[in-house]
């Protein structure tokens, strides 16, 4: 499995699972564990599979960290180096604490997107289960073409993602709890991190200046909770504080905010003469809480930023023209809606979300014709007066051995009638039945549908995939089909049921081994 | 549609019409009929501007003899856009209606950048600008004097006229002023010299100007052509210009010494308060000033800036200030006291003497306003008490009425907040007002309806530094922290560009759906300008009773002229004061009658009825017994039930035959009966 184009990250020997001893493995996208003194991986976990780590606490003898993944599974791992297992572990830690974050959102995504069309669609639901569940193919094989084809049709579903915002009271989150010695203890998780870049790009730059070549991560916030920048409110104590510089470019980000001046002509408080401006003890901490609240409010709508300044750039420069959004504010101020007679009910714009399925949405009832009873009486009278009136034209009738081989080939069971056997399914077989072939035909086709895939077998992956879908589709007939068999023979019902079934596993076998004995003779 | 106002045909730019708006016109037209003066108090929000417009210009077209010009004041630059827009709203309907292209002349001056100097505006019918036009004497002067006698006055958003008045004639000097003006009259004195070298004779005729200009300016007053200028009194109009000022060079000479004894004036230790007779004896006794050259001090200066023909007035604004003050302080015995305070209260150490000259009666300014014109209307949502308006601004109206506003459902819930859940009295009275108990309170409450409210909550407090204490506090106590976890918040400082900025994210945050707290101030920029329609204000919350600050000693001397010459008790007055800011403050959210929103009075002051009968009465009656002192939890429970029902569908049916009315429904005998109900007379 392990192919040699991965970069490993890190490598840590003496590192024992289920009692075993062995090297743990970090590479670029997943984790891996491979006993010793053997070239192959027992544990490999991509990292997006990954819900979290956890590690055991600092006064414990074994020094061990933990994998929880998505599907609740754990691994755990004990590093046994004696001299440098907590340096070990630590390191093991902090590299996959980088890591995760970048794997999480994607595999986050994605689980929402599998189960959210597995929720929708009960067919694939089925299908899921009758393959994956039971293990005829992996759940990879199962999306790997599935979750491409959903993202490439349907690229606005996923392009439109709302940009999660920022909670105000992010920083209200960070509750420093005592560790009973003097001390205080702040817990950070990824989220609070990201929410502080965004919200005060400053301290992101400080980080990134910083981390790691002159501080450690830990030290840089250690730092910030203890700088004045953090505590607006107390005296600027440290003169190495690497924050104060933070603090003068807010003050500098909320002056431009603030010569930016306002659209809203209406809010427009410089229009007013004098001004008073004194400088206060206090301002500070007021001066804080108007940067923050409009950095979480700016970092909320980053993507929009560019479509309201498109809207609003207009025309500010001239003094002589009053500005359309001056001129839409002030009759929206002056409206009085209720006074005026309503013009037509207001509208909401139809969003379609699936054009197609209102295109072939249940049609409306057409007015139908009926016939009424009398219409009715008036043409049984007509063909009852045609009939007695009705005089055979003799010279221009069949032989009558070609009306019989018609009358024949007419009736059922004839050369004209073999489709009516195939509708007579549904009164032959007991629904149940009915509904374990359609789940036989699906997953039949899905396999199917992957074997197929594989030719022209071009690349040694695909000569990899296509002997696993052999084996997939011997799997499924051995354990799907010949128990369905058995079954409607038991029942007594026709085994021509799965004959169509049979026929496409056999193509595909054909297939293979055509295929396989070319194979063999280029070999050879 | 067009109305019939007691025969008058108004021609009203909306399909419906409420109660309230009709009721209005009426008592605004017995106004004009009567050719006196009025004082409306109407809810903003229900539609007061476009009501008067509409009368006054139906009113303009019929009786264009009577009635030939309609001048509209408002506060602020985006007040006189909107009754701009108001007003062109309405000319577009009587251009469809009539088919007449429109003949009305609208002029609108926002600030001095739109300045029109044209003399159209001597023949526009309609004239928008901002109280200061009319008010302040300098302004006054130039752009106002000669609106024509039948004119209709209209001041909107006049609940704090008296302070616009009081300032427009108050002076303040500082030693800044003093030395602005030191090289202003350096520059005059250069000036001077080389006009004399290059052409003398252009100062004699100076001096003949003069002396006509004052001519000219006393037969125009005797025959009514201009507005009176309350610095320029009567009494120099028929004076001659004392020898003393009489050449340039004198005058100059006479700006110095008066300078020069404003400067030693300056130079006090301690509080100086003394009323303007002293402060004449007492330039006359040092420097030999008499009374009657000051008089002349701001007329000749105008004289002489004409003749140096200095373009940039505004270079002189020192001199010119410290020459009105020369002019003032010798012109009136009364209505003005002068108070030299060597240092701010504050920081005592800190030496930074002011001379304040401090206008205690409002009608002196508005004085040649009521004087000059026909009728003067004075228009609020909040002008309660009615009564006190007439009685500080020296006039008798021919009519007082306060409208209550029609509603079909309750959409405003006045609730006074006494008591936090541990029983604390809450109050931000002095004594309890570092008290910690109360302040944890206000932030529960606080706390407690960022949870319930939806979208924007504003919340006001008594003065800027009792924010600041309370932030602060609030801040070390986590509350701050707990309130970001349901709205953000935004605070008004007192720079007004940082506020501007504040103002508009809070408002974005209630547009995108995340809510937001603003904190701000009464008395503040924004609780006199800004609205907060629908979302961005669905409560307000009062912290405390908006008293003024008490120990200003411009405030005391004001409260005993005001007890002395009006009989008005201070405490009254503070009340009075107080109640009508509340008042704004709480107003701004409700603005019109698809609106709705909290007003939270969080002090237990305001259930007293001194207080609660000072607020306006369309705040009034909703106000019911069981709603005087709650808890805070009691608040949240009643708030939780009444934004419920709000947030029920409401439509224009609901409203109409109730608080909205079509033509027909106008015209019902009932309803004309319901109307004159709710015009409340005082």
């Amino acid at each position: 499995m392990a192919s040699l184009s991965e970069e490993v990250l890190l490598v840590v020997k003496k590192v024992r699972q289920r009692k075993q001893d062995g090297t743990l493995y970090l590479m670029a996208e997943r984790i891996a564990w491979g006993p010793e003194g053997k070239d192959r991986f027992t544990v490999s976990h991509l990292y997006a599979d990954i819900r979290c780590q956890k590690i055991s606490p600092d006064g414990k003898s074994k020094i061990q960290l933990q994998l929880v993944l998505h599907t609740g599974e754990s691994t755990t791992f004990h590093f046994a180096n004696e001299s440098s297992a907590l340096k070990d572990r630590d390191a093991a830690k902090e590299l996959l604490q980088q890591l995760l974050p970048k794997f999480k959102k994607k595999a986050n995504k994605e689980l929402e997107e599998k189960n959210r069309m597995l929720q929708e669609d009960p067919v694939l639901f089925q299908l899921y289960k009758d393959l994956v569940v039971s293990q005829v193919i992996s759940a990879e094989e199962f999306w790997a073409n599935r979750l491409g084809g959903i993202n490439n049709t349907d690229p606005g579903l996923c392009d439109n993602k709302q940009e999660v915002g920022i909670s105000g009271a992010f920083l209200a989150d960070i509750r420093p709890q005592t560790d009973g010695c003097n001390g205080l203890r702040y817990n950070l998780t990824a989220d609070i991190i990201e929410s502080i870049f965004r919200t005060y790009p400053a301290v992101k730059q400080k980080y990134s200046e910083n981390v790691p070549h002159n501080l450690t991560e830990k030290e840089f916030w250690t730092r910030f909770f203890q700088s004045h920048y953090f505590h607006r409110d107390r005296i600027n104590t440290g003169t190495q504080d690497i924050f104060s510089e933070c603090a003068k470019q807010d003050d500098k980000g909320l002056k431009s905010m603030v010569s930016q001046g306002v659209k809203n002509p209406l809010v427009d408080l410089l229009s007013n003469p004098d001004v008073t401006v004194k400088d206060s003890s206090n301002s500070a901490i007021i001066k804080r809480f108007n940067h923050h609240s409009a950095m979480v409010l700016a970092a909320g709508s980053l993507d929009q930023a560019s479509e309201t300044s498109s809207t609003d750039g207009n025309s500010r420069d001239s003094d002589f023209f009053q500005p359309p959004v001056k001129k839409v504010r002030l009759q929206e101020a002056i409206e009085y809606e209720d006074l005026q007679r309503e013009n037509g009910p207001k509208t909401v714009a139809l969003n379609l979300k699936k054009a197609d399925r209102y295109a072939h949405g249940p049609v409306p009832l057409q007015s139908q014709q009926y016939t009424t009873s009398q219409d009715i009486i008036n043409s049984v009278n007509y063909i009852q007066h045609e009939m007695a009136n009705y005089k055979p034209n003799l010279t221009q009738v069949l032989s009558s051995t070609s009306a019989s081989s018609a009358i024949a080939a007419l009736s059922p069971g004839g050369v004209l009638m073999q489709a009516g056997a195939q509708q007579a399914i549904n009164q032959m077989v007991p629904p149940e039945v009915q509904g374990e072939l359609k789940h036989l035909y699906a997953a039949a086709g899905e396999l199917l549908r992957h074997f197929w895939a594989c030719f022209p077998v071009n690349t040694p992956f695909l000569e990899e995939k296509v002997m696993k879908m052999k084996s997939n589709l011997e799997r499924f007939q051995m354990t799907k089909l010949r128990p369905f068999q058995d079954k409607i023979q038991r029942q007594y019902l026709s085994t021509n049921l799965t004959g169509h079934l049979e026929e496409m596993l056999q193509t595909a076998y054909s297939k293979f081994h055509i295929w396989q004995t070319r194979r063999m003779m280029r070999k050879t | 549609m067009k109305l019939n106002i007691e025969g008058l045909l108004v021609y009203f730019p909306y399909d419906y019409i409420y109660p309230e708006q009709y009721s209005y016109m009426l008592e605004l037209k017995r106004t004009l009929d009567a050719k006196g003066h009025g004082v409306l108090e109407m809810p903003s929000g229900t539609g007061k501007t476009i009501s008067l417009l509409s009368l006054i210009v139906a009113y303009q077209r019929a009786f264009p003899l009577e009635v030939t010009k309609l001048i509209y004041c408002s506060r602020t630059v985006p007040e006189i856009e909107k009754v701009v827009e108001e007003l062109r709203k309405l000319m577009e309907f009587y251009s469809k209606e009539t088919g007449e292209t429109n003949n009305f002349l609208a002029l609108a001056l926002s600030s001095r950048k739109n300045l029109c100097i044209h003399p159209e505006i001597l023949h526009a019918n309609i004239v928008v600008y901002s109280y200061h036009y009319l008010l302040d004497p300098k302004i006054a002067d130039l752009v106002s004097k000669e609106l024509a006698k039948k004119s209709v006055v209209v001041f909107d958003e006049a609940h704090n006229i008296d302070n616009v008045c009081i300032d427009s004639m108050s002076v303040n000097i500082t030693r800044r002023t003093l030395d602005r003006c030191q090289n202003n009259v350096d520059t005059l004195q250069n000036t001077i010299q080389k006009i004399k070298e290059t052409d003398a004779a252009k100062l004699r005729e100076e001096y003949r100007r003069l002396v006509d200009g004052l001519k000219e300016a006393s037969v125009a007053r005797e025959t009514d052509i201009y507005l009176s200028n309350p610095v320029l009194p009567d009494e120099i109009l028929q004076e001659a210009v004392p020898g003393t000022i009489r050449t340039a060079e004198h005058f100059v000479g006479f700006l110095r010494r008066f300078l020069e004894y404003l400067k030693s004036r300056l130079r006090v230790q301690h509080v100086v308060q003394e009323s303007t007779p002293q402060f004449l004896k007492d330039i006359f006794d040092k420097v030999c000033i008499d009374r009657k050259p000051l008089r002349f001090c701001a007329e000749r200066l105008q004289s002489l800036l004409r003749t140096l023909e200095i373009a940039d007035i505004a270079d002189f604004s020192a001199v010119t200030l410290i020459s009105n003050f020369a002019t003032l302080v010798s012109t009136y015995s009364q209505g003005f006291t002068i108070i030299i305070e060597p240092f701010e209260d504050r920081t005592p150490t800190i030496a930074n003497p002011v001379l304040h000259f401090s206008c205690m009666d409002p009608s002196i300014a508005i004085k040649p306003v009521f004087q000059r014109f026909q009728s003067v209307v004075i228009t609020s949502g909040t002008l309660s008490p009615l009564d006190i308006y007439p009685r500080i601004l020296d006039f008798r109206p021919v009519t007082m009425a306060s409208f209550t506003m029609t509603l079909a459902r309750t959409c405003l819930c006045p609730l006074i907040v006494g008591r936090g859940n541990d029983q604390v009295a809450l109050s931000s009275k002095f004594e309890t007002r570092e008290d910690f108990a109360v302040i944890r309170n206000y932030g529960n409450l606080l706390l407690e309806m960022s949870a319930v409210v939806p979208d924007g909550i504003v919340a006001f407090f008594t003065s800027y530094v009792y924010m600041e204490n309370i932030v602060a506090s609030w801040y070390e106590q986590g509350i701050l922290e707990n309130i970001q976890r349901n709205k953000l918040i935004f605070i008004e400082t007192q720079d007004a560009a940082e506020t501007s900025m504040a103002l508009e994210k809070y408002q974005e945050a209630c547009e995108n759906g995340r809510g937001a707290i603003l904190l701000s101030v009464a008395r503040g920029k924004v609780s006199e300008g800004i609205d907060f329609v629908h979302h961005f204000g669905r409560a307000v919350i009062m912290f405390g009773v908006p008293y003024v600050y008490t120990q200003s000693r411009i405030l005391k001397a004001r409260l005993e002229y005001l007890r002395d010459q009006f009989q008005i008790r201070e405490n009254d007055f503070l009340t009075f004061d107080a109640m009508r800011h509340a008042a704004q403050c709480v107003g701004r959210a409700i603005r019109g009658k698809t609106d709705y929103g909290l007003m939270i009075f969080a002090d237990k002051r305001y259930a007293r009825a001194d207080k609660r009968g000072k607020l306006p009465r369309w705040i009034q009656e909703h106000i019911t017994d069981g709603s005087l002192n709650l808890t805070v939890d009691e608040t949240v429970q009643l708030s939780k039930h009444f934004l419920r029902q709000m947030a029920q569908p409401f439509r224009q049916e609901d409203q109409l035959g109730l608080s909205l009315l079509t033509l027909e429904q106008l015209q019902s005998e009932e309803m004309l009966k319901k109307i004159t109900q709710i015009a409340h007379q005082t």
